[in-house]
């Protein structure tokens, strides 16, 4: 280890002081919310300001086994603001449950340390650290409210499968290993490719580590038909939690993804191209389908956000269809469903503040009208996950049905069935405006206020949703340079 | 002059949209002020629609476009801030910022529950409706169309009638279908012209750029084959052609009468101009080759609409199927590729516009009062509200088409056209006519003529005559229907230059044979 390589692994390094600083806080000043919130805020400014540093000095440190490039730099600061966006509204709801925010704090700095372990991984077994470092604090989170019993059964069903997932990954990573002697990504690359060009001879052993690999992470990403976990982890977990869940792990499940399948196994393309393409279409369409049955929102935002996977497998099947700018939608459309997903939890989470308030679509009728502002942010942020212009998430279906639509062929058809799916998505993403504004309220009012942190988090996804849904373009141009630096 | 020196069509545009944050921000607390704000921003809109109109005239009318205003947006996709206005956007927009401000006006009364988050919502449809008038540029035309959804969603579903809310979720995801395919067709289009470029994206969404290339190069079989059904499919829906008309009858009846008033007479003109501008031009062979059965459907729809008006027992339904019939006209004359016709379908829109609009506040009258709009337990209002009968049997009879109001000159121009192209589709559509003055006059005497019936009685004296503001909506569209009925030329002479520029492109296309047996 020299100083250089700390140098390069700073904001990680950080990232994991932070977390401890949490827990330290805590244990000098138990219970001081304040004290809790200052050391998270201080901490996270400070990893990003070390973030923006590193991306200064793009290079490889470990002997290559972690590596600071343009997509580590976009990742890192996006799970960044995830886990800000998580704490700003966190609290409010946690606090009425007696649920500690300080061990929370700590436990999501961890995960986030762990995401952004994954985003830098140029080596296959740093890589499964970081997916590890990342889930395990999110069963954790899943099952926080462990005097209920359904947080309880969704994180185990999480854990379990989780846990099983993992192990296939493992084991396809093990193949990997065997085919190449290295774990390192950039030798993975150049022994597949020789592979497929046909200077080595073909191994079987990689069609299978490919097949568990793909289940493996087709587990992590809630893809059809592995998704069977999320709309139960989703529900029954604290609503701030589920917003965190939907959009942290996916997100370094998708870097995870981008790491190992377009980094390392980029030359054999055109052998999970077809998986990837089946994928994409059974996600999107199910998630839909039955998100459209749902009445309860926190399920129907988590069958929801399994469609909105889908749309980010079109950009990723796009790229294994020849079009690198199928990675730059990718991630653009990764950028936009964090903000606008988690805005949406977290008027949810707002309208939960009280215990015993379900997330059923009658907590939602009437809000035109007791809170408006709520009910128009909410409304921005079903119009975007419906894709409406000019919000962020116009612009990301945009991105991601553009490549798809240039592949040709077979991707025009799939673009086809994302476009018709968007419309079919409108039914229930609308219906919680129907509620909102053209239904009278149910139940006794609660006029009780939300915290200033709630608000600055709202505040912050409504801008983001409205600014990059109008002048994508510098989120392009770092997603561009992302996929570059990838590739 | 004024117009020349500000960027006059961004101003256009975008006005509402300031009047709507205006009252969403400094007018919250005072909803009695909102609805002034609001006919204020829309009036001032009108105003600046007008200096346009003037500024307009002493200009290119040859098919060019005037007051472009250019800015780059996306550069990494081609994408522009291109806005820009020939005849046929003109007279559009004026038809639209016309309407917009009667339609608030209409709105003061029936309106008094959240009035101002209705009047954000109308002034950010007008944003709408006026930006997919004047954009040039392909991703900011599509972005437009799709911002006329939301506020009209909202209209319906909020202050609309007892079924609004199915009414408002069909209008909305049948008009999302459309347009999102159409979005496919529209990068699709892009790409094949990237392809042509070498690759680069430059210009590739412009759309005066793309009809250039359409006109030189021309877009592959395949491609204008499946871009223009998906623009057919959106814009069809718009219209609505036959089939795709079934969620009109719903929104027309439930939304509210200034939400039918937009509805009617603006909305339906986009599908109308998206054929004129973006489908024809881009995709002239598959134009061509699609053309005979859309003329058959534009058939069945002027006839279908008119027969089943025949039978309504609501009022408002019955016009609403009578716009049906009535813009089934319209397609038919842009379809037949002949001047005169095309002429026709312009001028059609726009005085269905005036005419079907004013049906709407009409009708809305008499709900105000009665609030119950079947015609059955009507009869004999000639004698309790004369003016309004007067009114009213003026635009009954400009719907019937009565030489010397605007609505006969567009459908004969319609006549004369397909006359030329077959006698026998000038037949069928002649033979509407007959039909239209069934459903519009027996209307008329079954609510106009005769004894008062009990239902009417029993109402008293709220059944009052028509009031001055109610006149006031209607004066202009009545004045209108006049001066456009005896003088069509002001509008012909605006739009023939599209009109010619159009044709003209299409004189080269080839209908395609894609069929086994072709």
């Amino acid at each position: 280890m020299i100083a250089s390589d700390l140098i390069i692994v700073a904001p990680l390094l950080a990232a994991i002081l932070v977390a401890a600083a949490i827990i330290v806080a805590d244990l000098i000043r138990p219970g001081n919310r304040t004290l809790v919130l200052l050391v998270s805020f201080a901490g996270l400014a400070a990893v990003t300001v070390l973030i923006w540093r590193a991306s200064l000095n793009p290079g490889a440190a470990f002997d290559g086994a972690y590596t600071v490039d343009a997509l580590t730099t976009l990742l890192d600061l996006l799970f960044v603001s995830i886990v800000a966006l998580t704490i700003l509204f966190a609290p409010d709801y946690l606090e009425p449950r007696r649920l500690p925010v300080a061990e929370f704090a700590a436990v999501l700095v961890f995960a986030m340390s762990g995401a952004m372990l994954i985003a830098a991984a140029t080596d296959l077994l740093v890589l499964f650290l970081g997916l590890e470092l990342m889930v395990l604090p999110g069963y954790l989170l899943a099952g926080y409210a462990k005097r209920d019993a359904l947080s309880t059964e969704g994180a185990i069903k999480y854990f379990l499968l989780g846990s099983f997932s993992s192990a296939i990954f493992l084991f396809g990573l093990a193949y990997v290993w065997g085919l190449t002697g290295s774990t390192r990504v950039a030798d993975v690359a150049t022994t597949v490719g020789n592979m497929v060009s046909g200077s080595a001879p073909f191994s079987a052993g990689l069609a299978m580590g490919l097949a568990f690999l793909t289940t493996g992470v087709a587990f992590k990403i809630a893809a059809v038909p592995f998704h069977y976990w999320t709309p139960d982890a989703y529900q029954g977990s604290p609503t701030p939690i589920t917003g965190y869940l939907s959009v942290g792990p996916k997100l370094g499940a998708f870097a995870l993804i981008l790491r190992l399948f377009v980094g390392a196994l980029a030359a054999a393309k055109a052998d999970w191209y077809p998986i990837v393409f089946v994928l994409a279409a059974i996600t999107m369409t199910l998630g839909n389908l039955v998100a459209l049955t749902q009445n309860n929102v926190k399920r129907m935002l988590a069958y929801s956000s399994i469609a909105h996977t889908g749309y980010m497998l079109v950009g990723l099947a796009a790229y294994a269809g020849g079009r690198i700018e199928g990675l730059e939608g990718l991630l653009f459309y990764a950028a936009a469903y964090t903000f606008m997903n988690l805005g949406a939890f977290a008027v949810v989470a707002a309208l939960q503040r009280r215990p015993g308030v379900t997330s059923q679509l009658d907590t939602f009728a009437g809000l035109g009208r007791r809170e408006p502002l709520l009910g128009i942010l909410m409304t921005l942020f079903m119009l975007s996950l419906t894709g409406i212009p000019p919000t962020a998430g116009f612009f990301a279906k945009f991105s991601v049905i553009l490549p798809a639509v240039e592949g040709g062929g077979w991707l025009t058809a799939l673009a086809a069935l994302a476009v018709i799916n968007a419309a079919a998505a409108a039914f229930y993403y609308l219906r919680v405006v129907v509620y909102m504004f053209m239904r009278e309220p149910v139940g006794e009012d609660d006029t009780s206020r939300h915290s200033s942190l709630v608000w600055t988090g709202l505040w912050a996804t409504t801008a983001l949703t409205i600014v990059l849904g109008l002048f994508p373009g510098p989120l392009l141009t770092m997603v561009s340079d992302a996929a570059k630096a990838l590739t | 002059m004024v117009v020349d020196r500000i960027p006059i069509l961004s101003v256009i545009t975008f006005l509402p949209l300031l009047g709507a944050v205006i009252i969403a921000f400094l007018l919250w607390e005072r909803p009695d002020l909102a609805r002034w704000a609001a006919l204020a921003a829309a009036l001032l809109t009108w105003l600046f629609s007008l200096g346009l109109l003037v500024g307009y005239l002493p200009g290119d009318q040859t098919g060019g476009f005037q007051y472009i205003e250019q800015v780059d947006w996306i550069p990494a996709f081609g994408i522009q801030y291109k806005l820009g206005v020939d005849g046929l956007s003109l007279v559009l927009v004026v038809l639209t910022t016309t309407l917009s401000w009667i339609s608030i006006l209409a709105s003061f009364g029936p309106i008094k529950e959240r009035v101002k988050e209705y009047m954000v919502s109308f002034l950010i449809l007008e944003v709408g409706m006026i930006g997919v008038f004047l954009s040039l540029d392909l991703f900011l035309f599509y972005i437009f169309w799709e911002v006329v959804l939301v506020p009209m969603y909202l209209i319906i579903g909020i202050w609309g009638g007892p079924r609004r809310i199915y009414a408002t979720l069909k209008f909305v995801l049948y008009t999302l279908v459309g347009s999102l395919l159409m979005l496919v067709a529209i990068l699709a289009t892009a790409f094949a012209y990237a392809d042509g470029h070498g690759g680069s994206f430059v210009n590739a969404f412009d759309f005066i750029s793309l009809r250039d290339y359409a006109a030189t190069a021309g877009f592959s079989n395949t491609l204008q084959l499946l871009a223009f059904a998906a623009f057919f499919l959106a814009f069809a829906i718009k219209v609505p052609m036959f089939p795709f008309h079934t969620w009109l009858p719903d929104a027309h009846v439930e939304a509210p009468t200034a939400g039918s008033v937009i509805l009617a007479g603006v909305l339906l003109k986009l599908g109308g101009y998206g054929f004129i501008r973006f489908a024809l031009p881009l995709f002239p062979d598959a134009a061509r080759t699609y053309a005979p059965a859309i003329i058959v459907l534009s058939l069945i729809a002027i006839i279908y609409g008119a027969i089943v008006a025949l039978v309504q027992p609501d009022l408002k339904k019955l016009v609403a199927y009578s716009s049906v019939s009535h813009m089934g006209f319209v397609t038919l004359g842009i379809f037949i590729f002949q001047a005169q016709a095309m002429n026709g379908a312009i001028l059609q829109m726009v005085n269905h516009g005036l005419i079907t609009g004013a049906l709407f506040l009409l009708v809305g009258v008499i709900y105000e009062r009665t609030h119950d709009r079947t015609i059955a337990k009507m009869g004999g209002l000639a004698a309790a509200t004369p003016v309004y009968a007067a009114l009213f049997g003026f635009f009954m009879f400009a719907s019937v088409g009565l030489p010397g109001l605007s609505g006969f000159v567009g459908e004969f121009l319609v006549f004369l056209g397909s006359w030329s192209y077959n006698p026998w589709v000038a037949a069928v559509a002649c033979f509407v006519m007959i039909l239209a003055a069934g459903y519009l006059l027996w209307l008329f005497q079954r609510v106009f003529t005769g004894e008062l019936s009990d239902f009417l009685r029993g109402l008293g004296h709220h059944l009052t005559d028509i009031r001055p503001v109610e006149i006031l909506t209607l004066t202009p569209l009545a004045t209108l229907v006049v001066v456009f009925g005896l003088f069509p030329g002001l509008i012909l002479d605006l739009v023939s230059g599209t009109v010619t520029s159009v044709l003209a492109g299409m004189n080269g296309a080839v209908a395609i044979h894609f069929l086994p047996w072709q």
